[in-house]
C-alpha cells in the first residue's frame, strides 16, 4: 500500500452518519420502515415474528425485519453492511452475492426471514480481525483486478464460495464458478487473472 | 510487449517505462483496499439522520401531456412528506463559457421532471416518504391523467412524408452554420421517392441538414476497380452501468450536498449548479466511487436534482434509489445508426472514394455528437482520397441518448468495416493487407476540411500496431489453417482498425508539499476505476523524484479544492491531465530551486530536485522537501499559495487561495503546444467458431493491440483495452433494444432481454498489447485509451463472422443466432436491416 | 392508479415446517396465497407489484421436501431440492445424467443454488408482454400483444399456439419428460401422481397457467423410474447468452440402441409451445432405424411438420429440426489443429 488517503467525507461532517458495521442491534432505526405495514390477518401457527436474530459475519444480530424484506435490504439498510451492492435487484447481476452457509446466493432474491438459522458471510466479514485480507481479496490487490468495483464484492463472494469447494480450478472452471456475476466495465479478463491469483494465494495458505 | 502471454493464467510484468521509476510501472492504487473490503462508498451507501426515500412516477406513454394530477390521497398518507413536480423545478439557467460567453438555456432541454413526457419512463413527479414502501404505495394513490400525443420510435418513420413528429415542434436537430449557434429542433420530411429503396433494405437518402466533402468523389468512383454500396444498422444500447444513478442530497447552512456517481468530479459541480439554478459556491458534490459511466455520467445525470429539491421541500435528507428498470429508462444509451456507404476501391484495395450517409436515432433530448463525429473518424481511420459525408440527427420518443464509449466512432467503424472485409474478398486481398494500405500514418489528414484544408492528427503508429498484432495473433497461420469447417462448426478470423479522439489540452495541475515532506495531489478527476484519477499524478512524482509512498491523492468531494480539470469523457483524461501534472511538476521544481537559492545562496539553476530533496548540483547542501515546504510557508506569496500564477483558471486560483499556507502550494496550467488533434488507435483481431446448424457462435480468441502513446499504468491500460473492446463486442453479439412499435413501449427492460455480455460469452483468455511509442505532441507522450478500442471490438467479430459465413448473412448488429440461421437457410440476408428495434 | 415497480408490497409470510401444514395453509387461502420455493420466479411478480398475494407460503423450512432418495423403482427428488444439488448428486449424475445436464444449464450458479426442481418445472412464461404486466390473454385479458402484426415475438411459440403465443421456458421439463418422470402433488383430495408430460398444459386447457397445479395444491416430489437409467442421453440448450438466459429452444432425449437400431426412445423439446412437447411421432418414426444422420434428418423434418412461424421467430423451425436431427444422429465434435 502507498500512503495515499481515502476520502474522508464521513468523518468530516458529523451530520452524515457513517455506516455502523459492528453495532450490536439495529442501527439508525429512524429511517427504517414504519411499523404499520402488517396486514390485519388472522395469524396462523407458522406466521413468523418480525424481530429476529440472524448471524452475519460471525455475529448474532437482532433486527426488526418486514415479511417482504430481502436479505440485501436488511444488510444494507439495517445492519449498515453496504459492501453488498444492489445492481439490479432481480438476480441478474450478482452484485448482491453473499454466502449463506458457505453457498453463494443473490441476497436481493431471498427473504431475510428464510435465513434466520443460517450463517451469512458478506465482504465485510472476509478479512481477519487484524485486518489481514482474505487471499482472494489479496489476489485482487496483487493484480489490480476490477475497475469501478461495483460488482467486486459479489464476485469476491462467488469466488470464495466456489473455491471452498474447488480449490484448484482451471481458468475456465473459475470463469464458470463466477459466471453468475456481471461486470459492466467488462474487466472480465483482469478479474479472472486476479481471482486465479487469489486461488493461488488460498492454496499457499497465505494472503500476502 | 504484450502484458500477458496467450494461455497463461498469470500476468507477466511488462517492459514498459524503461529508465523510469513510476511511469509505465504497475502499482497498487489508493482506492483498491477500500473496494476489496467493501468500505468504498458509492452514492447509495451514504446515510443521513432522518433520511427520507423518494420514488418516481414515470410516464407510461412514449409521448403525452399531463392533463391532471391529484396527489391528495397520497399526501394524506402517514409518512408521506413531500411531492415534487415539474412546477417545483427552477427555471433552466443559462451557462457561461470560460471566455465569458453566455449560452442561453435550450427550450428543448431535459429538466428532470416534466408535464410533457417525451419517452416512456420519463419521470413526471417524485414522492418523498419515510420509507420506500410508503413512497411506492403513495404513487399508486396518485390519480394522473395523460393525453396521448403522436409518437415515433423509428427514426425513418418520422422522416416519411406525413410521418409523426416526436416533439411538438419537429423531428431533427439542426445546427445553424451561419451564424453558428446551438442546435435547434426543426421539421424535416423526405419524399416518397427517397424511400423507394427502403423495401429492398437500402437506406433512403433524403436531404440532410449537414454535409461536407473533399476531393473529387465522382472521379474516384469512376476510377475505382470495385465499388460497393451497402446499408448497415448499428444497435441502440443502454450504458447499463452496474451502479444506477442513485443520488442522496441534504441541505446545511444554505448549501446543498449531493451524493451521486459521476465520471468527472469537479466538472459536475458547475453543471449541477446550473441545473439547480444556484451559485456553484452553494453546492457541494460528493462522488468518491462511481459504479461505471461509459459516457452516461460524464457530468452525472439531471435526475440528481430531484432528491436535492425534494430535500429542500421536505426539510430532510432524501435518498433516491434508482431501480434497474428506471435506469433503463433514464440511464442513457448509444444512438443507433442507420448507415449507408458507397466505397470505391483501387485494385490494391486503397479507398479512393467514400460516400457516407448516416441517420442517428437521437432519442427525444439533446443533440448528440455521434453524427458529426462519425464522419471525422471514418475519414481519419481509412484515409479515403475523396470523401463526402452527410448525416442527420433524428429525434424519437425513445429513452434519452448520451455519448457512449466511442460515440459516433463505433458506429462509423461498424458500418464501414464489413464493406472493407467484403472488398478484400472480392479483390482477393488479405484482410490485414487491405487495412494496412488504408491505415493512417504520422500526421494523418482527416475531414471535414476547415477553410478548405484538412485537419490532421498529432501522430499515428497504427500500422506498427497492426503489424505487431498480426504477428502476436498469428494472423497468417490462422488464415492458412485448414479445414475451415469440421462437422457443423465453421471458423472465421476477422481484423478491424479502430480509433477515437484521445486527448485535450489546457487544464491545470495543483499540488501541495506539506511540512511533513509529503506531496498531496488535488485530483478533480472522477473515480470510475479507470485509475486515471490517480495514475496521472505519478507523472509529477516521477519528475520530482518522490517515491510514491510519500504521495497522497485527494479526490471525490468538490469542497476539497480541486483545480480546473477536464471532463472524463472523450478519452481525454490521461492526455490532458498528464500534461497538467507535467506542468505543475515543472512549476514545483522551479519554486523549489528558488526556495533553495533564497535559503542557501546561489542561483536557482544551481539546484536540482530529486530523492525528496532540492540540492546543489554536483553535491553539497540542500533542503529536504519538508524543509522546503516550511520555507515556502515562511516566504509566503507565490510559494505557499497566497499568490497564484495569473494564467491558471479562476477555479484553480480559488483552490490555491483556499490551500494557502499549508506548505509549498504549486499550480500550473498546461501551456504546452500541440500540432494536430490527438487520437489513439487500436488494431483488433478475433476468431469465431459458428455452429451452422444452430447459428450459435463462440469467440475463440481476441487480441487488441493499442497505439496509445506512452504507457502510464500497464494493468489499468490492459483493463481499458480489453474492457472497452468487450463493450464493442457486446454490440456484435447481443446488446439491443426491443420495442413494440404499435404502443411505443420497450419490452426489453431486463438484462436477460437486452443482453449485456457475461463472462462466459468471451474467450477465457484474452490478449492485449501496446506499442508504447510516445506521442510527439505531448510532453509525457501519453494519449487516452477508453474509447479507441470499442469500434474494433465490435467490427473484428462481425468480420470474423463474415469470414466464416460469407457476405450474405447480416446487415445489422447485433448478429444473433436467429439472424445467422434464417439467412443460411434462405441463402440471403433474411432480417430487414431497417426494421427498428426487433 | 399510477404504476410503480421494484418495491415489494407488504404480505403476510408463513413458514410451515411440514408438507401437510403447507398444503393446509394453501388450501385455506386459495388464490390469496403464493407459493415461494426458491423464489426466482415469484420475486419478479412481487417486485413488479403485479401479483399481490395476501399470504406468501415459504417452503424453505420443510425438510421432507428436500433431497434425492433412492426408491424401489428409481429415485424420488423432493420438490425443494435445488438445481445445484441435482447437478452434484452422484446417482443422478451416474444414471440420470440427462437431468443433471439440463439443470446445469439453467440460469447462473447462484440461481441454481437457490432455484428448486419444483420451481423450475412450475415457473411461469417469460413472454415480455405478459411479464411486464400487459393485460393479455394469459393475464386474464382478451388480446395477445406478441401475436399482432407489430408484435415482437422472437422468443415465442411455433407450435400449438392458441390465442397466447408464450412458451414454457423450463430446461428441466423436457429432460424429465424424456426420463418418463412422474410429478407428485399433495392436493385437497389427497396425493396425485401424473406423468411429467401431463403436468404441463397449453392455453387450450388453461390460458392463465402453464401447469395443472391449482390453488391449494402442493408439488412435493418428482419420481424418475429406472426405465431410462443409463440410456443414451442427449441434451442441448440454445440461448443467446451463456449465462442467465432462458432457452430459445432446448431438447432432451433418452435412447436405447440395440443391434445398431433404435429400440426405444423418448424425446422432448421446450420453448416452442406453451408446454414442453414430447415428440411421439418422431419416436414412432425412428424406432427400428439406425441412429445416424439420415434418420436424424428424417426425424427433424417430421418434428417441424406442423410448425407455424410468427414474424420474428422463423429461425426456431430450422433450429428445432436440427436439434432433433442431432439428438437422433449425434453431432460431430470439432477438433481443430493448433
Amino acid at each position: 500500500m502507498t500512503g495515499e488517503k481515502s476520502p474522508t467525507a464521513v468523518s468530516r461532517r458529523t451530520f452524515i452518519k457513517g455506516v455502523i458495521a459492528g453495532g450490536a442491534a439495529v442501527a439508525s432505526a429512524n429511517y427504517l420502515f414504519r411499523a404499520s405495514t402488517l396486514l390485519g390477518q388472522t395469524p396462523v401457527a407458522a406466521v413468523s415474528e418480525r424481530l429476529i436474530a440472524i448471524t452475519v459475519n460471525g455475529q448474532q444480530r437482532r433486527v426488526d425485519v418486514m415479511k417482504q424484506e430481502t436479505l440485501a435490504w436488511t444488510l444494507r439498510y439495517k445492519l449498515g453492511l453496504t459492501g453488498t451492492k444492489l445492481g439490479c435487484d432481480r438476480a441478474e447481476c450478482g452484485s448482491c452475492t453473499v454466502l449463506v452457509d458457505d453457498v453463494p446466493h443473490y441476497s436481493c432474491s431471498m427473504l431475510t426471514h428464510t435465513v434466520r438459522n443460517k450463517k451469512i458471510l458478506t465482504v465485510e466479514g472476509l478479512a481477519a480481525a487484524d485486518g489481514t485480507l482474505h487471499p482472494v481479496q489479496q489476489g485482487i490487490i496483487d493484480e489490480q483486478g476490477f475497475q469501478c468495483a461495483f460488482c467486486m464484492s459479489g464476485f469476491i463472494m462467488s469466488a470464495v464460495g466456489f473455491l471452498k469447494a474447488n480449490p484448484n480450478p482451471t481458468r475456465a472452471e473459475l470463469a464458470h464458478g463466477v459466471s453468475g456475476n456481471l461486470c459492466r466495465c467488462q474487466d472480465y479478463d483482469k478479474i479472472l487473472t486476479s481471482l486465479m491469483r487469489g486461488a493461488e494465494n488460498m492454496r499457499r495458505g497465505t494472503s500476502v | 510487449m504484450s502484458s500477458k502471454a496467450a494461455g497463461s493464467n498469470n500476468s507477466i510484468e511488462p517492459q514498459y517505462g524503461k529508465g523510469q521509476k513510476l511511469i509505465g510501472k504497475n502499482y497498487v492504487t489508493a482506492d483498491l483496499h477500500a473496494k476489496v473490503t467493501g468500505q468504498a462508498k458509492y452514492a447509495e451507501d451514504f446515510r443521513a439522520e432522518g433520511m427520507l426515500f423518494c420514488k418516481l412516477l414515470l410516464s407510461p406513454l412514449p409521448h403525452a401531456r399531463v392533463r391532471h394530477i391529484d396527489t391528495s390521497a397520497a399526501l394524506a398518507m402517514p409518512g408521506v412528506k413531500a411531492i415534487l413536480t415539474a412546477d417545483d423545478l427552477p427555471a433552466p439557467a443559462d451557462s457561461v463559457t470560460d471566455n465569458g460567453a453566455v449560452v442561453k438555456a435550450s427550450k428543448w432541454g431535459e429538466r428532470g421532471l416534466t408535464m410533457e413526457p417525451v419517452y416512456q419512463g420519463e419521470p413526471v413527479l417524485a414522492v418523498a416518504a419515510v420509507d420506500e414502501l410508503t413512497a411506492a404505495d403513495a404513487i399508486e394513490k396518485i390519480q394522473i391523467d395523460f393525453e396521448p400525443l403522436p409518437f415515433v420510435i423509428d427514426p425513418l418513420e418520422t422522416l416519411r412524408p406525413g410521418g409523426p413528429n416526436p416533439r411538438t415542434d419537429g423531428n431533427v436537430w439542426v445546427t445553424p452554420q451561419t451564424p453558428p449557434g446551438p442546435p435547434e429542433v426543426k421539421e424535416l420530411k423526405w419524399t416518397e421517392a427517397d424511400f423507394s429503396e427502403y423495401k429492398d433494405g437500402r437506406l433512403p437518402m433524403g436531404k440532410t441538414p449537414n454535409e461536407w466533402s473533399h476531393g473529387d468523389l465522382d472521379a474516384g468512383f469512376k476510377n475505382a476497380a470495385l465499388v460497393l454500396d451497402e446499408t448497415f444498422v448499428t444497435p441502440d444500447t443502454s450504458h447499463e452501468t452496474l451502479e444506477t444513478r442513485s443520488a442522496m442530497a441534504y441541505w446545511q447552512n444554505g448549501k446543498v450536498y449531493v451524493h451521486s456517481g459521476t465520471q468527472s468530479t469537479w466538472q459536475t459541480l458547475p453543471v449541477l449548479a446550473r441545473w439547480l439554478n444556484m451559485d456553484p459556491s452553494k453546492v457541494v458534490f460528493i462522488s468518491e466511487y462511481t459504479g461505471g459511466g461509459f459516457g452516461s455520467k460524464v457530468t452525472g445525470g439531471v435526475s440528481m436534482i430531484i432528491p436535492a429539491l425534494l430535500s429542500k421541500k421536505a426539510n430532510a435528507p432524501v435518498m433516491m434509489r434508482i431501480s434497474r428498470e428506471e435506469e433503463t429508462f433514464i440511464g442513457r444509451a448509444r444512438p443507433g445508426f442507420r448507415g449507408r456507404m458507397k466505397v470505391g476501391f483501387s485494385r490494391e484495395g486503397r479507398i479512393i472514394a467514400l460516400d457516407m450517409f448516416v441517420v442517428s436515432d437521437n432519442g427525444p433530448y439533446d443533440a448528440q455528437g455521434d453524427v458529426p463525429t462519425s464522419g471525422r473518424i471514418a475519414s481519419l481511420l481509412y484515409q479515403p482520397q475523396a470523401m463526402r459525408w452527410r448525416g442527420v440527427t433524428v429525434l424519437t420518443n425513445t429513452p434519452p441518448r448520451s455519448a457512449q464509449s466511442s460515440p459516433g466512432g463505433l458506429q462509423a467503424i461498424v458500418i464501414i468495416e464489413p464493406i472493407i472485409a467484403k472488398a478484400a474478398r472480392k479483390l482477393g486481398l488479405d484482410q490485414v493487407a487491405i487495412r494496412r494500405i488504408n491505415c493512417p500514418e504520422g500526421k494523418a489528414p482527416f475531414g471535414p476540411p476547415v477553410q478548405d484544408k484538412l485537419q490532421y492528427a498529432t501522430s499515428a503508429f497504427l500500422k506498427e500496431a497492426l503489424d505487431r498484432g498480426a504477428e502476436q495473433f498469428k494472423w497468417k497461420e490462422r488464415v492458412a489453417r485448414t479445414p475451415k469447417r469440421i462437422g457443423s462448426k465453421v471458423r472465421g478470423v476477422g481484423v478491424s482498425l479502430s480509433c477515437y479522439v484521445g486527448g485535450t489540452i489546457g487544464f491545470d495541475g495543483l499540488l501541495v508539499i506539506g511540512p511533513d515532506g509529503r506531496i498531496r495531489f488535488q485530483s478533480g478527476i472522477g473515480n470510475l476505476g479507470t485509475e486515471s484519477m490517480i495514475d496521472v499524478h505519478r507523472v509529477a512524482a516521477e519528475i520530482l523524484g518522490v517515491p510514491w509512498e510519500r504521495c497522497d491523492v485527494v479526490w471525490g468531494d468538490t469542497s476539497k479544492n480541486f483545480p480546473y480539470t477536464c471532463v472524463s469523457g472523450g478519452s481525454q483524461t490521461t492526455h490532458a491531465m498528464t500534461r497538467a501534472a507535467h506542468a505543475v511538476a515543472m512549476e514545483t521544481k522551479k519554486r523549489l530551486q528558488e526556495i533553495a537559492a533564497r535559503s542557501l545562496g546561489g542561483n536557482p539553476e544551481d539546484y536540482d530536485v530529486g530523492n525528496e530533496r532540492v540540492f546543489r548540483k554536483g553535491g553539497g547542501q540542500g533542503l529536504t522537501l519538508a524543509q522546503a515546504a516550511q520555507k515556502a510557508i515562511e516566504f509566503g506569496g507565490i510559494y505557499d499559495g497566497h499568490e497564484a500564477a495569473k494564467d491558471i483558471n479562476k477555479v484553480t486560483q480559488a483552490a490555491v487561495a483556499a490551500l494557502a499556507g499549508q506548505g509549498l502550494v504549486a499550480a500550473a496550467r498546461d501551456n504546452y503546444g500541440r500540432d494536430g488533434s490527438t487520437f489513439s488507435y487500436v488494431a483488433s483481431f478475433a476468431e469465431v467458431e459458428v455452429d451452422v446448424e444452430t447459428g450459435k457462435y463462440n469467440i475463440v480468441d481476441f487480441l487488441a493491440y493499442a497505439d496509445v502513446g506512452t504507457v502510464i499504468h500497464p494493468r489499468a491500460l490492459g483493463g481499458q483495452v480489453l474492457g472497452r473492446s468487450i463493450l464493442g463486442i457486446g454490440h456484435a453479439i447481443g446488446q439491443k433494444w426491443v420495442f413494440d412499435p404499435h404502443y411505443g413501449e420497450m419490452v426489453s427492460k431486463r438484462f436477460y432481454q437486452n443482453k449485456p455480455p457475461t463472462i462466459l460469452d468471451l474467450p477465457v483468455d484474452m490478449q492485449w498489447g501496446a506499442l508504447d511509442i510516445p506521442d510527439p505532441e505531448t510532453p509525457v507522450g501519453a494519449r487516452g485509451i477508453g474509447e479507441p478500442p470499442v469500434g474494433g471490438g465490435c467490427a473484428s467479430i462481425l468480420n470474423a463472422l463474415s469470414d466464416a459465413l460469407g457476405d450474405e448473412i447480416f446487415q445489422r448488429a447485433p448478429v444473433n443466432l436467429d439472424t445467422i440461421l434464417t439467412s443460411l437457410e434462405a441463402g440471403r440476408p433474411m432480417q430487414h436491416p431497417l426494421t427498428a428495434h426487433i | 392508479m399510477a404504476v410503480i415497480r421494484d418495491v415489494m408490497p407488504a404480505f403476510e409470510l408463513v413458514q410451515p415446517t411440514s408438507a401437510a401444514e403447507a398444503q393446509k395453509i394453501l388450501e385455506q387461502n386459495g388464490s390469496d396465497a403464493l407459493i415461494l420455493a426458491g423464489g426466482m420466479d415469484s420475486f419478479d411478480w412481487l417486485k413488479d407489484r403485479i401479483k399481490r398475494p395476501k399470504i406468501v407460503v415459504d417452503l424453505s423450512g420443510i425438510d421432507e421436501l428436500k433431497g434425492v432418495r433412492t426408491v424401489a423403482d428409481g429415485i424420488e427428488i423432493g420438490a425443494m431440492t435445488t438445481l445445484t444439488e441435482i447437478v452434484n448428486n452422484e446417482t443422478i449424475k451416474q444414471k440420470y445424467g440427462l437431468l443433471a445436464q439440463a439443470a446445469e444449464l439453467v440460469a447462473s450458479p447462484q440461481i441454481r443454488n437457490q432455484g428448486t426442481i419444483g420451481g423450475n418445472v412450475s415457473q411461469d412464461a417469460r413472454c415480455w408482454y405478459y411479464r411486464a404486466g400487459w393485460p393479455c390473454y394469459r393475464a386474464g385479458g382478451n388480446i395477445c400483444y406478441a401475436d399482432d402484426p407489430d408484435g415482437r415475438n422472437r422468443e415465442h411459440a411455433i407450435l400449438l399456439a392458441d390465442r397466447c403465443v408464450a412458451v414454457n421456458p423450463s430446461d428441466s421439463a423436457p429432460a424429465l419428460i424424456a426420463l418418463d418422470a412422474k410429478v407428485v402433488m399433495r392436493t385437497p383430495k389427497g396425493e396425485r401422481v401424473v406423468d411429467a408430460e401431463d403436468y404441463f398444459i397449453g392455453p387450450e386447457i388453461d390460458i392463465t397457467r402453464l401447469h395443472i397445479l391449482q390453488p391449494g395444491d402442493l408439488l412435493t416430489a418428482i419420481r424418475i423410474p429406472a426405465t431410462w437409467a443409463n440410456t443414451k442421453f442427449y441434451f442441448e440448450k440454445i440461448r443467446d447468452r451463456n449465462v442467465w438466459d432462458f432457452p430459445l429452444l432446448n431438447i432432451a432425449s433418452a435412447m436405447v440402441v440395440s443391434g445398431g437400431t433404435i429400440e426405444r426412445i423418448r424425446i422432448a423439446v421446450n420453448a416452442v409451445a406453451a408446454r414442453p412437447l414430447r415428440l411421439k411421432a418422431v419416436e414412432d418414426a425412428v424406432r427400428g432405424k439406425a441412429p445416424n444422420a439420415e434418420t436424424g434428418v428424417m426425424a427433424g423434418k417430421l418434428a417441424v411438420r406442423w410448425a407455424v412461424p410468427l414474424q420474428f421467430n422463423g429461425y426456431k423451425i430450422p433450429l428445432m429440426r436440427n436439434l432433433v436431427k442431432r439428438a437422433i444422429g449425434g453431432v460431430e465434435e470439432a477438433v481443430w489443429a493448433a
